[in-house]
């Protein structure tokens, strides 16, 4: 049925300037559009519903500010439909926010059922089904067992070698006069080659 | 179903016999060449000055073997090519079996990766998966990435093409992601740690590189052969290298398909059992390999000891040394690998595979080491430490030959001269003549077989094959100078437990190559190749034209570089049919499907300048979806002491006020990997009013899906 135009236009945030609701209205926005809510009727409809439900808030403790008052009601809104479409309202925020993302991002709800998000009235049942279906697993199950070198004789003179070598490395002194000891004996070679 | 063949049938008096021949074939041309080389050195009477030419036979001698080795195994390859080799793995599976009823085992796909391009490892992955899945034989197979990547950048992509493949491919439960905290032990320690956790799971693990592609058919086969073969440890493919752009890389990958038959024939005739693993592209029994290749510490610190860097020699080694046999399936079809795009990108892989070859030195006298894996550790030494060896024998040669020129006993002028000596023609000539041979004759028997065999259309037909080959050895003799060089200085560094510096890191082909890179690395090659010829010239000219090639490419090594680094050089080389190779004019679907998904991903449009720097970051805490994957992969950790709390608010905070450019490499990451943060960055940068929000972040928010309907940072294709 029509809508009559008069119940479009009642909507007026009592408190806040133009300028804090145009912001707040931009980044809600965004927000669905970051959602891949792109349908402009689906945006507006659910914009106003936040706006909505900021501005009753903003009336009561003016101080705040609408925009972040307009996240907040839309994460709120996001995480009740989340709870009732996953099964689980009682998850903390963070993690119901997580879930039901990775659930939405994976049976491509936005795409699939387009005026879905967020409806929570006629929610298909089938894209219901697929939201509780659909979880992440980067890694199956562990195994967890060790992997420990065996011991490797490396034979006596490597041995010899690598204790010297060892050695060398704590006294870097020593290092650098045998270095440069290499360095002139090479010199002198060179010299007695050419003599 | 009986088979043809398994390892167990091969003779071990026969595997004896083969190496007999082999290794007397080296003795044989060595001595030779070790005896006209002592002849000219001592003509004439002799005197106790004369012993100081001792070094130069010495130094020419070890050459020699070297490169007998190689033409040796290019020489017995070409036996086993005419004749018909019957102890090839790959004739354990018969012709006229399916690949449905290929008997198989659980197995791990594992594609260790680091900081490589997200879209040719995943595109890759998917290339491969859907092989394996026209075979029918998909069930059987898991898929890891095991990602060590910490360049944010990358990270995220990695994550965000991850969910994108396995949403398309439908592949949530086989295809899985793993990265690590903490990169320990590099590439050994990355699969080392997927077999701590996932290993027991699975009977063989089959190990890629990011820039590894394997048909289904290859993996499959290669499986089968494990289960026919229940005494085999490791079984090695020959990779072929495929998909270069540049001249460098085509030139690369003609050389290895065309000369690389004869000398994998070769190498399969005396390895048999105990062949090698070369890290990648090659399947693994896991329970042995967790058992008994797991890497011991060298005496010592890095460069030359510590951690061992190049794992796959030793692998091979231990698993053997276990009782476990490792084979090298050399014709089997189906395997790719990519080359370097540049002459710098490869000196800067070559860098880091000689570090790893040179700690091998402390394993060559190992106790219970097979001898012919200490035979593939010398080699790999070999491999690096002749560069130095050659650069060597050339320094002393010339000096000799400006002592006997300054004491007058030569007359350079009057003679036409071999090194620092006046010798007659023919003797000199005959060695150099033997030394040609062996480095150039493999090459000719390899155009000679495919012309043989009626192949030369796969490589552009008869004249462009021929007239590609002597291309190649024009550039290859050109570049061994440059990479003598290159060698020379690594070995040098490393022996000294020293790092060697580059200008900048790793490209991708391109028209319009980094000069100031080239001219910075090669100006001290160009330099000593001038003050080489010059010295040369003014005291023996006949001298300096026997350097001349060598100088050649030092002096050249610049330009050299920049003109094989070129993408239009090497597109214009293909369209004129140089340098084509079989895997071009008859493409596997599974490389042809690459190369398309590819195209298709590089159209992708790229973030803005302003914004490219962080776009990881950006989408890890804007974009809702890449947001929620990147926590759901990370690992809840119990909150830390009131300090590292404090640290992390204090990040958050400076990351959403001042942008992240006031943040180091290690502070973004260590917000990555921390869950709550990412959580409390992604509301409140959706919460805080624009003026509390950088400019940085305001410009993101706006610009992030403006453009496109599905914007740039989301989960694409």
């Amino acid at each position: 049925m029509e809508q009559p135009l008069d119940t479009l236009n009642a909507f007026r945030p009592r408190t806040g300037t133009p300028d804090q609701w145009n912001a707040a209205f931009i980044r809600v926005e965004d927000y669905l559009r970051a959602h891949r809510v792109h349908n402009r009727l689906q945006q507006i409809t659910i914009i106003e519903k936040v706006i909505a439900r900021a501005a009753a808030r903003h009336a009561q403790n003016p101080t705040l500010d609408p925009t972040t008052l307009a996240a907040e009601e839309i994460d709120r809104m996001m995480d009740e439909w989340f709870g009732e479409l996953l099964g689980d309202k009682n998850l903390p925020h963070e993690r119901i926010a997580v879930e039901g993302r990775v659930a939405l991002l994976l049976t491509e709800g936005v795409e699939r059922w387009p005026y879905a998000f967020l409806d929570e009235k006629q929610v298909p049942p089938e894209f219901a089904e697929e939201m509780r279906r659909r979880s992440i697993q980067a890694g199956p199950d562990m195994t967890v067992t060790s992997m420990v070198p065996r011991p490797i004789e490396l034979g006596a003179l490597t041995e010899v070698a690598g204790q010297t070598f060892e050695q060398i490395e704590k006294w870097p002194i020593l290092r650098v006069i045998l270095l440069w000891a290499l360095f002139i004996s090479a010199l002198g070679l060179v010299f007695y080659a050419t003599r | 179903m009986p088979t043809a063949f398994t390892v167990e049938q091969v003779d071990k008096t026969r595997v004896s016999r083969r190496r007999a021949t082999f290794f007397s074939l080296i003795f044989l041309l060595t001595a030779l060449a070790a005896w006209f080389m002592a002849d000219l050195l001592w003509q004439g009477p002799f005197t106790l000055a004369r012993v100081a030419d001792l070094p130069l036979l010495i130094l020419f001698t070890i050459l020699f073997a070297h490169v007998a080795t190689g033409f040796c195994t290019a020489l017995l390859g070409l036996y086993v090519i005419n004749r018909g080799d019957t102890a090839r793995i790959s004739r354990t599976l018969r012709d006229d079996e399916s690949l449905e009823k290929l008997p198989l085992g659980s197995t791990a796909i594992v594609m260790p990766v680091f900081n490589e391009d997200p879209s040719r490892i995943f595109e890759g992955l998917r290339a491969i998966y859907q092989s394996l899945e026209q075979t029918g034989r998909l069930d059987e197979f898991d898929f890891f990435i095991l990602s060590d990547s910490n360049d944010p950048n990358r990270w995220i992509q990695e994550e965000v093409a991850w969910a994108e493949l396995c949403k398309q491919l439908n592949g949530f439960g086989r295809i899985f992601y793993r990265k690590r905290r903490i990169s320990l032990n590099k590439k050994s320690g990355n699969v080392a740690d997927f077999l701590r956790r996932w290993g027991s799971s699975y009977r063989y693990m089959v190990v890629l590189d990011a820039d590894s592609i394997m048909t289904g058919e290859s993996i499959v086969k290669l499986v089968a052969m494990m289960e026919r073969n229940p005494t085999v440890g490791i079984l090695q493919t020959a990779p072929r290298v495929v998909n270069g752009v540049t001249l460098y890389s085509r030139l690369q990958q003609f050389a290895s398909r065309l000369y690389g038959p004869l000398f994998l024939a070769g190498l399969n005739y005396w390895h048999q059992g105990e062949s090698n693993f070369w890290g990648h592209n090659a399947v693994i029994r896991v329970a042995p390999f967790m058992e008994h290749a797991a890497l011991p510490e060298l005496p010592g610190r890095e460069p030359f000891g510590g951690r061992i860097l190049s794992h796959d020699f030793v692998e091979a080694a231990l698993l053997r040394r276990a009782g476990w046999k490792v084979w090298l399936a050399h014709d089997l079809e189906g395997s790719f690998e990519e080359g370097p795009p540049t002459l710098i990108d490869a000196a800067k892989r070559d860098r880091r595979w000689c570090q790893g070859n040179l700690q091998h030195s402390w394993l060559l006298t190992a106790k219970n080491l097979h001898p012919v894996n200490r035979f593939h550790l010398f080699q790999g030494i070999m491999g690096y430490v002749s560069s130095p060896i050659w650069l060597l024998f050339m320094l002393v040669s010339t000096l000799r030959l400006f002592a006997r020129v300054e004491d007058g006993t030569v007359d350079p002028a009057r003679y036409i001269m071999i090194f620092d000596h006046v010798v007659p023609v023919p003797q000199a000539l005959a060695l150099f003549g033997l030394t040609m041979t062996l480095i150039f004759l493999p090459k000719v028997l390899s155009v000679g077989l495919v012309l043989k065999h009626g192949r030369a259309a796969a490589y552009g037909g008869r004249v462009r094959l021929v007239l590609s080959a002597l291309l190649e050895t024009i550039a290859s003799t050109l570049l061994a100078p440059i990479n003598m060089m290159f060698h020379s200085k690594f070995v040098t560094y490393i022996l000294l437990g020293q790092g060697v510096n580059w200008v900048t890191q790793q490209r991708t082909a391109s028209d319009d190559p980094d000069w100031r890179e080239a001219i910075i690395t090669h100006s001290g090659q160009t330099l000593f190749g001038l003050v080489w010829g010059a010295s040369a010239y003014i005291l023996a000219p006949a001298f300096f034209w026997w350097l001349s090639p060598v100088l050649l490419g030092l002096v050249l090594s610049a330009p050299l570089s920049i003109l094989l680094s070129r993408a239009g050089l090497g597109r214009r080389a293909r369209e004129l049919g140089l340098f084509l190779t079989p895997d071009e004019t008859e493409p596997a679907p599974v490389l042809t499907q690459l190369e398309q998904n590819l195209e298709e991903c590089y159209k992708h449009m790229l973030p803005i300048r302003e914004l490219r720097r962080d776009f990881g970051l950006m989408q890890a805490i804007l974009d809702p979806y890449v947001n929620a994957v990147h926590v759901s992969l990370l690992r809840q950790r119990r909150p830390g002491s009131y300090s590292v709390r404090r640290y992390f608010v204090e990040l958050r905070r400076r990351l959403l006020a001042d942008g992240p450019d006031k943040l180091t490499t290690r502070e973004k990451m260590a917000l990555l990997l921390d869950p709550e943060s990412m959580n409390w960055l992604h509301e409140q940068l959706w919460k805080l009013p624009a003026d509390q929000l950088s400019p940085w972040w305001r410009l993101a928010m706006r610009q992030y899906n403006v453009l496109t309907a599905t914007p740039v940072t989301a989960l694409y294709r």
